[in-house]
């Protein structure tokens, strides 16, 4: 029988990612309380500039890029140990991180020498920050069959269009958007490519999206007959199939995929006390170490990137297992908060925090791709397509 | 050993599994036939001596090797004491003892030796009716010591498992040790070393059962197409694949802790850890293997059973889900919240 080996060989995070950790445990040890928090729910979708700035100033955001371009030159893992460290402890990273994550990384992988110095020095600094121009109301999952097009004019393109789901348009300075630049609706994979479009160009209009929360984090964005300079296309023209899968690849592999509510966890830790009853200890247990099992996991595909490999089969198999992690957390959760917590006021507290996240819990196996997106990618992986 | 010497061992132990640890031999020891014959062969390879140093006549292989070991027999449901004489073996040698021949099983649980008696009962001893030798982790006035008996001591009540294997209640009554000396390790520290055991026993019976799964859909044709072509079925064998993958990360994670950590103490969190995940998976892992082979997979007739009815029982062996999990989870819970996530990351109970 021969079917691939689904194997992550446990990693160690090497000793200066584990020095580093320290560092960056101090910093936001100094730095978090003295933040005012907008939202007591932190992850990575909670935004402050002046954090991101700080962490800038640390050299903390793009760590792994060169230092011409304001990065450190450091590791692969040590951008790790700061992602999860951001994660685990709350911090509000949301300004910066789809920058940090994957527009920066692709300026630097497919950008124009012009593009990448005009751009990650402030991206570095924590001072510029990205949306994903990826779905439109016809594009989710289906990626490819984009309507938005750029039509080829003297000095650049005329593009016209609608992206939706744009998470922090309305704050941000950029938005690397996928549109159609050759061919047909029906030419799949084929003409597309990638723009760097700056959010104040005339013709780009932002609208809300309110999300079920009563949250607006999503945006609509419209383009109309929206002029954007041919220095501002990313790569080449036609590549944008190419590149595009290049960035879903880091927006899956890493760990806010099963840390994004790690304060529901923390909460309940709390609330239930320090000598919970034993039915209770034990589902807390089995909680822990299942978040422990997904971080080795996660970390095995850390060290399998920093080794040259790309996991994408990996990558897709970790963010499946851990967003259905972070969707059952709210509900195992606020099941033994009401039988097992020690107090009144905790409860309501607590309460509010689960009700919260679980309102958040659909999205989780939606955006990045979604379940059935990735099990696609497993079975193929599998050899079954 | 080194890695290659390591490597070699795996694919040959492995090969000899596939090769001789047929349908045959696992059916035949369920209706109570000893496979003399397959044990011999596994001594002389040198199987349960794999982690026993050189100077006791062992292998002189880490806590990893055998671990690796194990794995591989898990792949394939190998129907005798492998882990538990090995496991024994280490124990004995760790107690400046020396190793005998034969097979053997570990008792752990409510048992002392006094004037260099046994005594104590132990329920679902794992291939009790077979073993020739016990070898137990007792309380010997305080001080935690490793006891050998012979069977002729002990009274053994057969209680099959659900995977039919010979497992049964130990009782010994002032049973005459034919050895006893102080245990390198904690009583708590065998049963976490069983445990990881088990946890890498079961990595093995569940990619074994998602290779088994992935390869028949890929053959059974309904409605004019092979099943692996179902969207509905390709997605419950990616899922089943993250549960085995998860299963084998977990085991093989602590089984690494366990190794650099050394004897007497290591990966204690992340065996604690795998051995919960592997138990938690199993369910799923079983259900959706059932689901997809149908009819087919649930004959005696078809292998399948093997891996999944030992996964039903190996995930309650050496401590289930509920008994790993409350350990975990107090530890979590008297540490507090803030102490939760450098908990995480070190792979460590907080201090």
């Amino acid at each position: 029988m021969s079917i691939p080996k689904l194997e992550f060989p446990p990693f160690h995070l090497p000793p200066e990612a584990e020095a580093l950790r320290g560092e960056v445990r101090q910093f936001l040890k100094e730095t978090l309380p003295g933040l005012k928090s907008e939202d007591r729910f932190s992850s990575w979708n909670t935004r402050s500039s002046d954090f991101s700035k700080a962490l800038g100033k640390r050299g903390w955001i793009g760590i792994t890029w060169p230092k011409q371009y304001g990065g450190s030159e450091r590791s692969f893992l040590d951008r790790y140990v700061v992602t999860e460290e951001l994660l685990g402890n709350g911090a509000p990273a949301g300004a910066h991180w789809v920058a940090d994550r994957q527009s920066g990384p692709l300026l630097l992988r497919f950008g124009s020498e012009e593009q990448r110095q005009a751009i990650l020095p402030k991206i570095t600094a924590g001072e510029c920050y990205f949306s994903i121009g990826m779905s439109e109301p016809d594009s989710g999952s289906d990626l490819a069959s984009v309507r938005t097009r750029a039509e080829p004019v003297p000095g650049g393109f005329r593009v016209n269009g609608t992206k939706v789901w744009t998470s922090g348009a309305h704050h941000n300075h950029y938005c690397i958007t996928l549109v159609r630049t050759s061919g047909q609706h029906g030419d799949r994979h084929k003409g597309l490519s990638q723009l760097l479009v700056d959010l104040k160009t005339p013709g780009v209009t932002i609208r809300p999206i309110i999300n079920l929360a009563g949250r607006h984090d999503w945006n609509e964005v419209t383009f109309s007959d929206c002029f954007i300079p041919e220095e501002c296309l990313i790569g080449n023209e036609g590549d944008g199939w190419l590149q595009v899968t290049s960035e879903l690849a880091f927006e899956r592999s890493g760990p806010e995929r099963f840390m994004q509510n790690f304060h529901v966890l923390r909460e309940l830790v709390r609330v239930l006390g320090r000598q919970p009853a034993g039915r209770a200890t034990s589902i807390l247990g089995r909680i822990v170490a299942r978040l422990w099992t997904l971080r080795q996991m996660s970390v095995a595909v850390a060290g399998m990137m920093q080794g040259g490999k790309s996991p994408a089969i990996e990558a897709a198999l970790v963010k499946d297992l851990g967003t259905i992690y972070q969707q059952d957390l709210p509900e195992i959760a606020r099941v033994l908060a009401e039988s097992d917590a020690t107090t009144e006021d905790d409860m309501a507290d607590f309460l509010d925090v689960a009700q919260y996240a679980t309102m958040m819990a659909p999205s989780y196996t939606i955006q990045g791709g979604t379940t059935q997106v990735l099990r696609g990618i497993v079975a193929r992986g599998l050899g079954l397509r | 050993m080194d890695h290659d010497t390591r490597e070699m061992l795996l694919d040959t132990a492995g090969r000899f599994f596939a090769e001789r640890c047929g349908k045959d031999i696992v059916n035949g020891v369920e209706k109570g036939v000893w496979p003399a014959d397959f044990w011999k062969e596994i001594e002389e390879m040198g199987l349960p001596l794999t982690a026993v140093p050189e100077d006791k006549g062992g292998v002189g292989g880490t806590i990893a090797d055998l671990m690796a070991v194990l794995r591989l027999a898990g792949a394939n449901a190998v129907p005798v004491p492998l882990a538990e004489t090995a496991l024994a073996n280490l124990l004995v040698a760790a107690a400046g003892g020396t190793p005998g021949p034969g097979p053997a099983t570990i008792v752990l649980g409510n048992l002392s030796v006094d004037n260099g008696r046994l005594s104590g009962k132990v329920d679902r001893v794992p291939f009790a009716s077979v073993a020739d030798r016990f070898v137990a982790v007792a309380n010997s006035g305080g001080k935690v010591v490793v006891a050998v008996v012979d069977k002729a001591n002990a009274k053994v009540t057969a209680a099959p498992s659900h995977a039919g294997e010979p497992y049964g209640t130990v009782a010994f009554d002032k049973a005459a040790c034919a050895f006893s000396g102080a245990s390198a390790v904690s009583a708590e520290r065998a049963l976490e070393l069983a445990a990881l055991a088990r946890a890498m026993q079961m990595a093995g019976a569940a990619d074994k059962v998602l290779a088994t799964t992935v390869e028949y859909s890929k053959q059974r044709v309904q409605f004019g197409r092979s099943i692996s072509t179902f969207q509905a079925i390709q997605h419950m064998l990616a899922e089943l694949a993250s549960c085995v993958a998860a299963t084998i990360a977990s085991a093989e994670a602590a089984s690494r802790d366990a190794d650099e950590g050394g004897l007497t103490d290591g990966g204690s969190f992340s065996i604690a850890a795998a051995k919960t995940q592997a138990s938690d998976f199993a369910q799923r892992i079983c259900a959706i293997s059932h689901q997809s082979m149908g009819a087919m997979g649930f004959t005696h007739e078809h292998i399948l059973h093997h891996y999944t009815r030992r996964l039903w029982v190996w995930r309650r062996d050496f401590g289930s889900e509920s008994f790993w999990g409350e350990k975990i989870g107090a530890a979590v819970a008297k540490a507090g919240p803030q102490a939760l996530w450098p908990a995480l990351t070190s792979s460590r109970y907080a201090a």
